[in-house]
């Protein structure tokens, strides 16, 4: 269990979060969504360990109740952006995480070569990402983030970049990924549609620093998911997000 | 046939001008003694090949000897003003200031401080080089996106992982950007220092045929240098191709 603390952010005075708590469980998507420019990227950074060094960070991580710094290697970040290196084949940039692990570079391709059939990327491994569809990127970048085999896993908006289709066949995918391998996700976006889908809980952050504006457990299994099942919630949703 | 597409407008317009000095040359009658028709150059180019092939050889050999010392230093000063900034501040506006020195100030001094030997030509050409190498370098370290950065500082890498892993790789077409401009410098400076005071190279040729009045053998020398500088750029091309990494087809071959 990933816990986050009471998190202040600030840089000059200028408070970015304030009291910012959470719980990432293994096993459970948690969604955090909530206005443009209220700090949910600023957030996973501090996750991630990748906050700028003017932010100063005040509050706490803990992992199963041992408090931990961050970057962290039970914790895996993934960019909005697929931000593969065009330099690199697909399997080097999915090794890649292994690799700054500590593994050679053959075995660190070996390990991630076995999951390319499971991550519908089978015939990819010597291309490189220009080659492939925006889809595939994106799975192969979620291919470099499970690899690292960390136990929380931050996706900053993954599906921002995709068309509306794909990311509808993706979100569905992952879910299916993520169900084969649990992990606890936190998972930023804008789109209700998507935070309803996929999350087990979402976390709604209030435009204005300050503690959050709601946190809503999601019971209905994924598979009955329908558009009238999840009315309500998507309504109570849109009047917190429009409300504050 | 993609090559031939690609060169037949300069083959085409070189030829037009070529062309047109040929007939003025021909039609007003000029001296060739003051400017020669493109054939007469080509005919004393012929006629004295075995005079100027040595000068070429020794004008090439000092151009890639310093052009290679200068790009390995610009490469070694890189990295060092890369990872301090301090340096980086303090050096900048140093070579900026280097850079304005006129040739023709450096080179006799060069010359008069190290002799006629080949130190003070590659030294000459170092200086002409050096520059813009190592800002093409610094300039193509500055594009690493942030997501790679903040991809990699996430998978907890140290700054010398970071280094090689992106920021490196990143900088590679700049760099070859860079080292074809200075490619182009090498060759012309090499020409200078030797002009400035040699025993052989295309520089101290040119200074001897302008001394006796043969303004084709001038443009004769002109043509090798010219030649030169193409052989030069095309190597630097055959070694960007090389060691491409990535995908080497078209662009967006498969969306």
């Amino acid at each position: 269990m990933l816990c986050v603390e009471r998190l202040t952010l600030d840089v000059g005075g200028r408070v970015l979060v304030a009291g910012f708590s959470c719980t990432l469980k293994t096993g459970e998507i948690t969604c955090l969504i909530g206005p443009s420019g209220c700090g949910k990227t600023s957030v996973v950074k501090w996750l991630a360990g990748i906050l700028s060094a003017e932010v100063d960070a005040q509050g706490s991580a803990t992992i199963d109740g041992v408090p931990i710094g961050c970057p962290h290697p039970d914790i895996a970040y993934q960019p909005q952006s697929d931000a593969l290196f065009p330099w690199l084949t697909i399997a080097g940039n999915a090794a890649l995480g292994l690799e700054m692990a500590g593994m050679t570079t053959a075995a660190a391709h070996r390990a991630v070569v076995a999951h390319f059939d499971t991550f519908g990327l089978s015939g990819c491994e010597g291309l490189y990402p220009e080659q492939i569809s925006g889809g595939m990127r994106q799975r192969a970048a979620f291919l470099r983030t499970m690899a690292q085999d960390s136990r929380f896993v931050l996706l900053d908006e993954p599906f921002s970049a995709l068309d509306a289709v794909t990311r509808l066949r993706m979100q569905d995918w992952l879910c299916t990924r993520l169900a084969a391998t649990p992990r606890g996700v936190l998972l930023v976006t804008h789109d209700l549609h998507e935070a309803t889908q996929m999350a087990d809980r979402i976390l709604v952050m209030s435009a204005g620093p300050g503690p959050l504006a709601a946190n809503i457990p999601i019971t209905t299994p994924r598979p009955h998911r329908t558009e009238a099942a999840l009315a309500d919630i998507r309504t109570t949703l849109k009047t917190l997000l429009l409300e504050n | 046939m993609h090559f031939m597409r690609q060169i037949l407008p300069t083959i085409l317009l070189a030829a037009a001008l070529l062309l047109a000095w040929q007939t003025y040359c021909l039609l007003a009658a000029v001296l060739p003694l003051l400017l020669p028709a493109p054939t007469d150059v080509v005919g004393a180019l012929f006629a004295e090949r075995a005079q100027i092939g040595p000068h070429a050889l020794s004008t090439i050999k000092v151009a890639t000897l310093g052009f290679s010392t200068s790009v390995m230093f610009a490469f070694v000063a890189s990295v060092a003003l890369h990872f301090s900034p301090w340096l980086q501040r303090g050096l900048m506006p140093l070579l900026v200031v280097s850079q304005t020195i006129p040739l023709v100030a450096l080179a006799p001094l060069m010359i008069l401080w190290f002799g006629f030997g080949l130190l003070p030509k590659v030294l000459l050409v170092i200086l002409v080089t050096f520059f813009p190498v190592l800002i093409s370098l610094l300039s193509g370290y500055g594009q690493v996106p942030q997501a790679y950065l903040d991809l990699l500082h996430s998978m907890r890498a140290g700054k010398w992982q970071i280094f090689r892993r992106a920021t490196l790789p990143m900088a590679r077409a700049s760099f070859f950007a860079g080292l074809k401009i200075s490619a182009t410098y090498a060759i012309v400076a090499t020409i200078f220092a030797e002009y400035a005071g040699a025993r052989q190279g295309l520089g101290i040729y040119i200074l001897t045929a302008k001394n006796s009045f043969r303004a084709d053998l001038v443009l004769a020398a002109v043509v090798v240098s010219a030649g030169l500088t193409l052989l030069l750029l095309a190597g630097l091309r055959l070694i960007e191709r090389l060691t491409a990494h990535g995908y080497r087809g078209g662009r967006n071959a498969v969306r």
